[in-house]
């Protein structure tokens, strides 16, 4: 069953992606971008990654959505830069038959070499860790790097979305 | 699960594939910022199945949750750069950008 | 090894934070009034730590030390913890060192942005330094973005086209870069379990032996491109003039001195020094092919510019490759020469950025083909000009020379006579379009237009003297430091 659900949400997060690229309208494009996020939470969640399934719901399939849609409204344009919607499907036309051969290509690399990827996941790890204490105990220097980040994401916001004053 | 492993892996290449394509054929400052979250989904699929390989799922977790603040941020950062490009140009034309030349 | 040492150690990772904290509560008035002199306080302080550190590690002849900043996590197996080496050392030293020239000069230039630029630049530090002192892939990839995001909002600080044209090419190409390395970086990890550098060593010498092989040979792939991204090196290289051009001048200060280098060169240099300890490996031949072409390529397209800091951003694309090349030859003359090399780029380059702010502030041109004859007004930063680019062509008795030397000597042991004399040659281009900006900024007729030109303000002047000074100083103990490594054996 997990393996079925699997394989849909990977189409899904392809086809959704492909889709953002090729749908000229970019609001339509920023809501597959959430679909992509949803189908990859589903996928994180099946991996045993239940606490980042949760980030990824609620920060890039949310936050990141109203980032986009605000900043969208924000810039509602004279003139696209894509030109029309015709001449970007012509652009982009290529890209489903490119995406095919490759992934052909892809799976007969892999089938005539006999590729696979080696599981080296055992029991005895699986069991000690819990996300809880892996985080705190061991990824110190990552907690500091998140602190940083986001003071340099205020002090972005604080200079980039400031109303610009007469100078 | 060894057709999965390879299904996840294959995608994440296409995904890959998909977000650079895009990134290189449009000339719209939004659309490169979304081509660039697609390539960073990739990332994250590909950052969890090496949780999922190796079994550990808990370090990959604390990976990927970090991951997601900082590309959120960089996507803030990217989307004020756009808006500004806006205002002062009433457009986000990147074919545009060609002030700096040697 | 004494308490006080490892406490020392805050003054990296510490002192930033504070300065943020401390600015943000102050208020407004007061944090606009000190934020730049805070700013190269801070500078001080920490090339005075890296120093006393190096002495210290020294003393008691051990090779790092190891610390945590919150709260002790060394008993744990397999933590993320900050440790400093002696190369971590010597580069937060010329991060000190950059620092205090951008915001020493950075006075005339900045106005009224003195708080959000203090605050991202410490931002900016915290990030580099922060590099130099991780043991682990992930936490490296960590503070590159954060050394990143805040080198995107610097650059378009001033919200100009110019500066939001270079900031949103800067990050489009940062984040694919980034995008590859954590590709690379999850490959790995399929094969190791860890991504402490100590963990990773192992791969070095058996890789094929690993459970995933072909995977970590797509991971080197990800790993050269992204990195070459990373520190501009041909045929990636094509955000990296327009970054340096666009930025305010303490920004590309900051950006030219040392930023490009410690997110691209230093992680180079610790990711192959810790992942691949053999010399012939193909990662090795990659990064040999990518540093001839950025010499070469960096050198004479250099030679066509017309805007003195677009000059000087393919200039830094040709010492780069210079870098790497001496640390793709795997062996300790060339990792020694790399280092060096490292060290005199971020002084020379600093010199020169200093210089063409300071051009620019007194004649309102970046343009050198309009400018003429100002050695004569404008004497101290001539001089210093003439300095930062003899050692950067590598004349002796000049830091640059040593450190010149020891790379191509490397090269010439691992790979032979043609290559090293390829490097060899491609530095005597160095010397053209070098030449050319001190005729043409410096030497010949006075152009009218600038009769009355002044010599820079005293903040430039001194940042200029210090840097010469550091360049030649450098130069002429060099001597001394060979018998010491001589002493321990290394060379």
């Amino acid at each position: 069953m997990q393996t079925v659900i699997m394989f849909i949400c990977l189409a899904v997060m392809l086809i959704a992606s492909v889709a953002a690229a090729m749908l000229w309208s970019r609001i339509t494009a920023a809501m597959c971008l959430a679909l992509t996020s949803v189908s990859l939470a589903v996928i994180l969640f099946i991996l045993h990654a239940p606490w980042a399934a949760l980030f990824e719901l609620s920060v890039c399939a949310g936050l990141v959505t109203v980032i986009f849609a605000s900043t969208i409204s924000m810039t509602r344009e004279y003139r696209q830069p894509d030109g029309t919607p015709s001449e970007y499907h012509v652009r982009f036309a290529p890209l489903p038959f490119i995406l095919i051969l490759v992934g052909v290509v892809l799976v007969a690399v892999v089938l005539i070499s006999g590729f696979d990827v080696n599981i080296t996941a055992t029991e005895s790890t699986t069991a000690v860790d819990t996300f809880k204490e892996v985080f705190w105990n061991t990824r110190q220097a990552d907690i500091l790097g998140q602190i940083i980040i986001i003071l340099a994401g205020a002090f972005a916001v604080a200079i980039l979305f400031k109303e610009s004053t007469k100078e | 699960m060894s057709i999965l492993n390879i299904a996840i892996l294959i995608t994440a290449a296409l995904l890959i594939l998909t977000g650079l394509y895009m990134l290189i054929n449009t000339h719209n400052m939004i659309k490169i910022i979304i081509a660039i979250e697609i390539v960073v989904k990739a990332v994250t699929l590909i950052l969890a199945f090496a949780g999922y390989v190796t079994g550990q799922y808990a370090v990959v977790e604390a990976f990927i949750i970090t991951m997601i603040v900082i590309e959120v941020v960089v996507a803030v950062v990217a989307a004020g750069i756009a808006v500004n490009v806006y205002k002062n140009k009433g457009n986000m034309d990147v074919s545009e950008l060609k002030k700096l030349k040697g | 090894m004494p308490a006080y040492f490892a406490t020392s150690m805050y003054a990296f990772m510490g002192a930033p934070l504070l300065v943020i904290l401390v600015l943000t509560l102050a208020g407004r008035k007061l944090a606009e009034k000190w934020a730049l002199t805070v700013g190269y306080i801070v500078g001080i302080i920490q090339m005075l730590t890296s120093i006393i550190a190096i002495i210290l590690l020294w003393q008691y002849n051990k090779a790092s030390i190891t610390f945590s900043q919150f709260w002790s996590i060394q008993a744990n197996d397999g933590a993320a913890y900050f440790s400093a080496d002696v190369f971590s050392l010597i580069a937060l030293f010329c991060i000190g060192m950059v620092t205090f020239a951008a915001f020493y000069t950075a006075k005339t230039m900045i106005g009224k942005k003195a708080f959000q630029f203090t605050n991202l630049m410490m931002v900016m530090i915290l990030g580099m330094n922060g590099l130099a002192l991780v043991t682990d892939l992930f936490s490296l990839y960590v503070f590159l973005e954060i050394t990143g995001v805040s080198s995107y909002v610097l650059i378009s600080i001033n919200r100009d086209n110019k500066g939001l044209e270079g900031g949103f090419k800067y990050l489009i190409m940062s984040a694919i870069a980034s995008a590859f390395i954590l590709v690379s970086l999850a490959l790995i990890f399929i094969n190791t379990g860890s991504l402490r550098y100590e963990d990773i060593s192992a791969i070095s010498s058996s890789w094929m032996e690993l459970s995933n092989p072909i995977l970590i040979l797509v991971a080197f792939v990800f790993l050269i491109c992204g990195f070459s991204i990373k520190s501009g090196l041909v045929p990636f290289h094509g955000w990296l003039p327009d970054a340096y051009q666009s930025a305010p001048a303490p920004v590309s200060i900051m950006l030219g001195g040392i930023v490009t280098k410690m997110v691209g060169v230093y992680a180079i240099i610790r990711i192959v020094s810790n992942l691949l300890v053999e010399s012939d490996t193909v990662v090795n031949t990659c990064f040999m092919v990518l540093a001839l072409m950025s010499i070469i390529y960096g050198a004479v397209a250099a030679a066509g510019q017309k805007d003195f800091k677009r000059l000087l951003g393919y200039s830094s694309i040709s010492q780069i490759g210079y870098i790497i090349l001496g640390v793709s030859t795997g062996n300790i003359l060339g990792y020694i020469g790399a280092i060096f090399h490292f060290f005199n780029h971020a002084t020379f380059k600093t010199t020169l950025f200093v210089n063409s702010a300071a051009v620019e502030q007194q004649t309102g041109l970046s343009d050198i083909t309009k400018m003429g004859g100002l050695h004569k007004q404008m004497p101290i930063t001539g001089t210093s000009n003439i300095i930062a680019f003899l050692s950067a062509v590598g004349i002796p008795p000049l830091a640059g020379f040593w450190s010149k030397l020891f790379i191509i000597i490397a090269v010439w042991q691992t790979n032979g006579a043609i290559i090293a004399s390829i490097a060899l040659v491609a530095s005597i281009f160095t010397a053209v379009y070098f030449l050319r900006i001190q005729k043409n900024i410096f030497f010949g007729p006075v152009n009218e237009k600038f009769a009355d030109i002044k010599e820079a303000v005293k903040g430039f002047k001194l940042t200029e003297i210090a840097l010469s000074v550091i360049t030649i100083g450098c130069g002429l103990l060099f001597p001394v430091l060979l018998l010491l490594l001589q002493a321990q054996g290394i060379v």
